[in-house]
């Protein structure tokens, strides 16, 4: 299969969604209601469908022959996006503007085209998605930078129209400026990049780079460029320094939204990270110099520092941020930053160990927190999200399935056994441990037991805690998707834990080279070990 | 006079060849279905489960226990009809436990395959445990109907558990199922003692007994560790041959001698023995037919088989027997005199039952596993007859046992039978001469009095007080409750308001408590009641035929060739003993023993039916003089057993954990714990200024950080090229 065709077909999963994004934007605008109302129900079966996409892409040559650096990558990244979002659009399918909709019913007020929100919502929330996997197949810098804008734009709008409320498009405005300040950041670092290396083709990249490293170091230009492109990505993750948005946006946006920030950047910011690291040269690579091979360092002295406290900032602010807050939304936000935190400290691990600990603690941060944010969206109180912790309150005497599924859920973000939060830190601790970095897992355990603090709140408030005044006026929302979502998701906290081996499994798989390359070695195929033949 | 030497001609052809020899196991793969002994009641407890989630207000449960039950028992019966006495058969279940570690070099493998082990021990144990299972099961189909429903349900439940994991006990081929069963049983009885969940006593009774037990499983899991660690295996068949091999090296030289003290301690727990037997008379607070089932008959002889099945292990330390045989002298002694000052009679009961487990201890100590299985056997029936008269009576008149205000019961209608079953039962507790107990006593006490120790004579005369002291504590709950003048107060149960709906024949007790007690009505008891007590009564007696077997016929005793061909052949030969003071040990203890139990029953007769007060003029009499004051009160205070055990062991633990309470609050919560949240949440307060919200802001704390970032990498860049 020449590259061309492959690249085509690694990318069948997106083109999917696209045209899934079309059709739900038209949908969007019929008259006909229940045509209207059949918008989440087909974005859902255009995310399912993209899952099969996937799985039939990554099962022909397409990998082999498509030249990508981590040809893999997708096969695991992909199908878990689509899967989730899947879950999400459960959440948020009708939440988006049911006033409006329920106003339409009534009669009270004409159908108007210009004021329906729903079809847009979906579609972009498709494109979103398909923004975030396009990065798992991205070639080139230029490909990335517009992967993380299809993946980043969408969300702004849907910040902004999500919710009506003023706190919404403030949360939309910031969320977008600060976005934009960090796109310009990232696209300098992967100008100066292309600088430092003359190419903007990422194999190429990494075999100028390694070539450098082989030589005597990575160039100047190149270190400063992959600083800037790395912390300008790191806004996607919500980590230190580029965090600051989090909290805020996570607060204003309405609670389907939440739970897609939560998830669906913190992928993309990882992808490309996982990517723009791997052109920089993790330990694992190798390159032949004059028909020797000399193992590489691993990443640039200054980049593994930079990561290092970077890490260990963000999980730290995150974690203490999280302590004060009494909004649910809010703590989440600062949660997720801690959690990014947790990732990074994976990436600085390398594919050795690491990576494969990283995608899988993706799945399961991905979804707990959107069992978390399910429960807050299955709820409501005079019509309003539910946020506070006040609301939740003895929220087992009301709702006891809900109150169930979110102490489980808070309980496995905790980390505690036998959930699915304990096997993604085991992996990732373990992982780390084994590069030697105690010093980094020892502080990552410090912040797990601060994490208790406000974790347990989610926990102790509604299993133990008396109902008040106003807890008990939340009720659960009519439609009775996002409880089955909590309820699937809370289910799947369980059993990914009783199944982590193999979804572990598939996640070191994701990692492995081109058999060309693996054929070459005799070491675990799982394991990357790029060997990069230089002719000079 | 006729010849009380009844053991010489059973052994000649029975034991006399197989003595010391246990017979290698047979895998038998096609027994499988005995696995159905413990299935039908494992069965029967989930479908009781499910009747109770689809909430049935029948006697469905009832049904549903009492079929799997007799169709266990059935199984038992065609399993011994097919085995009798031969080999023993291993049957493999399924594969439970089995792991492996270490390399080629030195490989290590566990394995714990859930299994049968059935011998003739394993037999005699399962036929009366299923068989009584049974019948106690339809009495307490008719003794537990005022709790149709709910109640109803989970007491089958119970039950069915406690048979399912008796079974398990008894038929494992490995100590670990064995232990399964043990801990099953604790629950069984646990769940049941508690029965009455909202008496604050049950629930006491039920944490104590659960407590108490966790004691002794804690020897018992050591012990069954230590057994793994010194001779590399837990399963029976192959430990045997291992120990048939000689004695083995081992890991030390005092696991081997620490092992059988360990797996003793177990065994106390569990049968109530000094010093774990006070659970034994409060668990008396759950529901009689739970009492003579596993408080009597079943579960509390576990620890005899225990012992027995783990004989080989005994038999190897003999300091380990004579620890077995003071326990258990002395537990009979201790419990029969507590048992002389109590008004309740199931607990008058209760402490016989650990005065007759008391026996059977001392009986495998002296080295006369015959006996002790025997008196096993004879107790089971005489005993769960006992409890389930007094049960009988309870469920009449309304829950009163207490034999001060229960008089003359005998001419009560519909309680004639009922007495007469309990003065058989009295009689057979009492050893009456030529009754099935006393021949099984009697080869106890027998092995005791003859034996070359001089310790275990002294123990074998102290049985002998004991069996006197027994007839006397007998008879005076019979002669005060059933016979004499009749006179009664009514208990203060309340009956449930459905209770007279369902028994239309005795007049409604409601508002018995409210002063109306003359208008109450004692109910007799009906079919279900009667038949099992009729029946068990009938076992009480045909349990004599092993024994009558070789004293008319010149047959062999049955329990004897049980006993010798399974692990417990050491001590299942005949007992000859030396003379005792002229008289061989037999004439000896036959004579004495009778004249105990007639003297027993003579002053019972006399204090407490020809004149009730004499027994009053007596313990005055006691008090007044200084000398013997102490005796009437530290019996009625059951030898201030509990009053010790809470001085030393829950008043320190009490101080020490308020004292450490104190610590956790102060230091550990208010210091440390509380101390380190505040730490995080005053850094927050810190950070808090700069998520003010202001987009400008934010931009600008962005660039800051982006700067900071930037500067630590330049000086690792510097530092690294410098």
């Amino acid at each position: 299969m020449d590259p061309t065709t492959a690249k085509l077909t690694l990318i069948a999963p997106e083109m999917v969604l696209c045209f899934g994004a079309v059709v739900v934007a038209v949908l969007g605008l019929m008259q006909n209601a229940s045509l209207r109302r059949s918008v989440p129900l087909i974005s859902a079966l255009f995310l399912a469908l993209s899952v099969v996409a996937c799985t039939w892409s990554y099962s022909t040559d397409a990998a082999e022959s498509s030249g990508l650096l981590l040809p893999y990558l997708g096969s695991f990244a992909k199908p878990l996006i689509a899967c989730i979002a899947i879950l999400l659009v459960m959440i948020g399918g009708t939440a988006v503007d049911r006033r409006l909709e329920a106003a339409f019913d009534s009669g009270r007020v004409p159908f108007e085209a210009v004021r329906v929100l729903r079809g847009e919502f979906h579609a972009f929330m498709l494109l979103s998605v398909a923004g975030t996997m396009l990065i798992a197949s991205a070639t080139d810098l230029i490909w990335l930078f517009l992967a993380l804008e299809l993946s980043s734009l969408p969300s702004y709008v849907m910040v902004a129209v999500g919710r009506h409320a003023r706190k919404a498009q403030e949360a939309g405005v910031k969320y977008f400026f600060l976005g934009a300040m960090s796109s310009a950041v990232f696209l300098y670092g992967f100008a100066l990049l292309y600088g430092a290396t003359g190419t903007l083709q990422c194999t190429e990249m990494a075999e100028v780079l390694s070539r450098q490293a082989a030589e005597g170091g990575i160039s100047t230009l190149a270190i400063v460029g992959a600083v800037m492109a790395i912390l300008g990505v790191s806004f996607k993750l919500a980590a230190v320094p580029m965090h600051f948005y989090a909290p805020d946006v996570y607060e204003g946006a309405s609670g389907p939204v939440t739970a897609f920030l939560g998830f669906g950047p913190k992928v993309a910011g990882i992808l490309a990270l996982i990517l723009l690291l791997s052109m920089l040269g993790w330990s694992g690579h190798a390159a032949v110099l004059n028909g020797q091979e000399v193992k590489l360092q691993g990443l640039p002295a200054p980049i593994a520092a930079m990561l290092w406290m970077m890490s260990v900032l963000t999980m730290t602010l995150g974690n203490i941020g999280a302590l004060l807050q009494r909004n649910v939304k809010r703590m989440l936000g600062y949660s997720s930053i801690a959690h990014s935190g947790y990732l990074m400290m994976g990436l600085l691990a390398g594919p050795e160990a690491g990576l494969d600990a990283v995608l899988f603690y993706l799945v399961g941060y991905g979804v707990m927190n959107t069992v978390v944010l399910a429960v807050l969206c299955a709820l409501e109180r005079n019509g309003e999200e539910v946020e506070t912790l006040e609301d939740i309150a003895g929220l087992r005497h009301r709702q006891p399935l809900l109150a169930w599924t979110l102490a489980l859920a808070a309980a496995s973000l905790v980390g505690l056994p036998p959930m699915i939060g304990f096997f993604g830190k085991i992996y990732l601790f373990t992982a780390v441990l084994e590069q030697g970095q105690t010093a980094l897992v020892i502080i990552a355990a410090v912040n797990s037991a601060v994490s208790v603090f406000y974790y347990m709140q989610l926990v102790v408030l509604p299993m133990l805690a008396q109902s008040n005044p106003r807890s008990e006026t939340v009720t659960a929302v009519q439609s009775p998707w996002p409880k089955f979502a909590a309820v699937i998701g809370g289910v799947s906290i369980i059993a990914l834990a009783i199944f982590a081996q193999p979804v572990f499994e598939a996640a070191q798989r994701a990692f492995r080279a081109p058999s060309v390359v693996a054929a070459s070695t005799d070491a675990d195929a799982s394991k990357v070990t790029h060997t990069i033949t230089l002719d000079r | 006079m006729l010849n009380f030497s009844l053991l010489a001609d059973a052994t000649d052809h029975a034991a006399a060849t197989a003595i010391g020899v246990i017979q290698p196991a047979v895998d038998a793969p096609d027994l499988k279905w005995a696995g159905l002994i413990i299935g039908l009641p494992a069965l029967s407890a989930l479908l009781c489960t499910i009747c109770g989630a689809m909430r049935v207000r029948s006697k469905l449960p009832a049904f549903i226990t009492i079929v799997a039950l007799i169709g266990s028992f059935v199984l038992t019966c065609m399993l011994f009809q097919q085995l009798g006495q031969g080999a023993p058969r291993v049957v493999g279940l399924f594969e439970w436990m089995s792991f492996s570690w270490g390399n080629a070099d030195r490989f290590q493998s566990f394995s714990a395959p859930f299994a049968l082990y059935v011998d003739s021990l394993t037999l005699f144990w399962m036929l009366f445990v299923t068989g009584l299972g049974s019948l106690i099961a339809i009495y307490a189909s008719e003794y537990m109907e005022s709790d149709v429903g709910k109640g109803y349900t989970r007491f089958f439940g119970g039950v069915s558990v406690f048979l399912a994991a008796m079974a398990t006990l008894v038929m494992a081929s490995n100590l670990v199922v064995l232990y399964l069963g043990w801990e099953g049983v604790g629950l069984a009885s646990y769940l049941l003692i508690g029965y009455y969940y909202s008496k604050p006593s049950a629930v006491a009774a039920a944490k104590k007994a659960f407590i108490m037990n966790r004691i002794g499983d804690l020897g018992l899991a050591l012990g069954i560790s230590l057994i793994w660690v010194n001779y590399g295996t837990v399963d029976y068949a192959t430990l045997f041959s291992v120990l048939e091999a000689g004695p083995t090296a081992g890991h030390g030289d005092w696991m081997p001698g620490a092992i059988p003290f360990l797996l003793m301690l177990g065994a106390f727990g569990k049968s109530a023995q000094i010093p774990l037997f006070t659970w034994l008379p409060d668990a008396m607070e759950g529901p009689t037919p739970v009492s003579a089932l596993i408080h009597a008959a079943t579960m509390v002889t576990a620890g005899v088989y225990l012992i027995a099945r783990m004989y080989p292990l005994f038999a190897l330390h003999e300091d380990a027997l004579a620890t077995v045989a003071w326990v258990g002298g002395l537990t009979a002694f201790v419990a029969a005199t507590i048992g002389m000052a109590q008004y309740d009679m199931k607990r008058v009961w209760a402490y016989s039952t650990i005065s007759q487990l008391g026996y059977m201890f001392l009986g495998l100590g002296v080295g006369t596993t015959f006996g002790a299985g025997y008196h096993v056997f004879t107790h089971a029936f005489f005993k769960a007859l006992l409890f389930l008269t007094a049960g009988a009576v309870m469920h009449g008149f309304a829950g009163q046992i207490d034999i001060r205000k229960l008089s003359g019961l005998r001419k009560v209608p519909g309680f004639r039978l009922v007495s007469y079953l309990a003065l058989l039962g009295c009689l057979w507790l009492s050893a009456l001469p030529f009754s099935a107990a006393f021949f099984s006593k009697d080869t106890i006490l027998t092995a005791a009095l003859g034996s070359e120790r001089s310790d275990f004579q002294f123990l074998g005369w102290l049985g002998l007080l004991t069996a006197g002291i027994t007839a006397y504590y007998t008879f005076r709950v019979w002669f005060r409750t059933f016979a004499g003048p009749v006179h009664f107060e009514a208990g203060d149960e309340q009956h449930d308001a459905h209770d007279d709906t369902h028994d239309p024949h005795h007049a409604p007790v409601a508002g018995l408590s409210l002063g109306a007690k003359h208008d109450f009505h004692p109910h007799g008891p009906r079919w279900a009641i009667r038949i099992p007590l009729i029946l068990i009564a009938i076992g009480a007696v045909a349990a004599g035929w092993p024994a009558y077997n070789v004293l008319f016929f010149h047959g062999e005793n049955w329990v004897q060739s049980m006993i010798a061909h399974s692990s417990a052949v050491a001590g299942s030969g005949e007992v000859h003993g030396q003379d005792v003071l002229g008289l061989s040990a037999h004439l000896m203890t036959s004579i004495v023993g009778s004249t105990a139990c007639v003297i027993g029953i003579g002053i019972a007769f006399w204090m407490h039916l020809a004149d009730r007060s004499a027994a009053d003029r007596v313990r005055s009499a006691l008090r007044g003089f200084i000398l013997t004051r102490w005796i009437p009160t530290t019996l009625e205070n059951r030898w201030y057993v509990d009053e010790i055990y809470h001085m030393m062991f829950r008043l320190p633990l009490w101080a020490g954990s308020h004292i450490l309470h104190f610590f956790d609050k102060t230091v550990v919560d208010g210091f440390l714990v509380d101390g380190t949240g505040r730490v995080p949440v005053a850094v927050a307060r810190l950070f808090q200024p700069l998520y003010n919200g202001v987009l400008q802001g934010y931009a600008a704390t962005m660039a800051g950080g982006f700067v900071l970032i930037a500067g630590w990498v330049f000086w690792i860049w510097l530092r690294g090229n410098g």
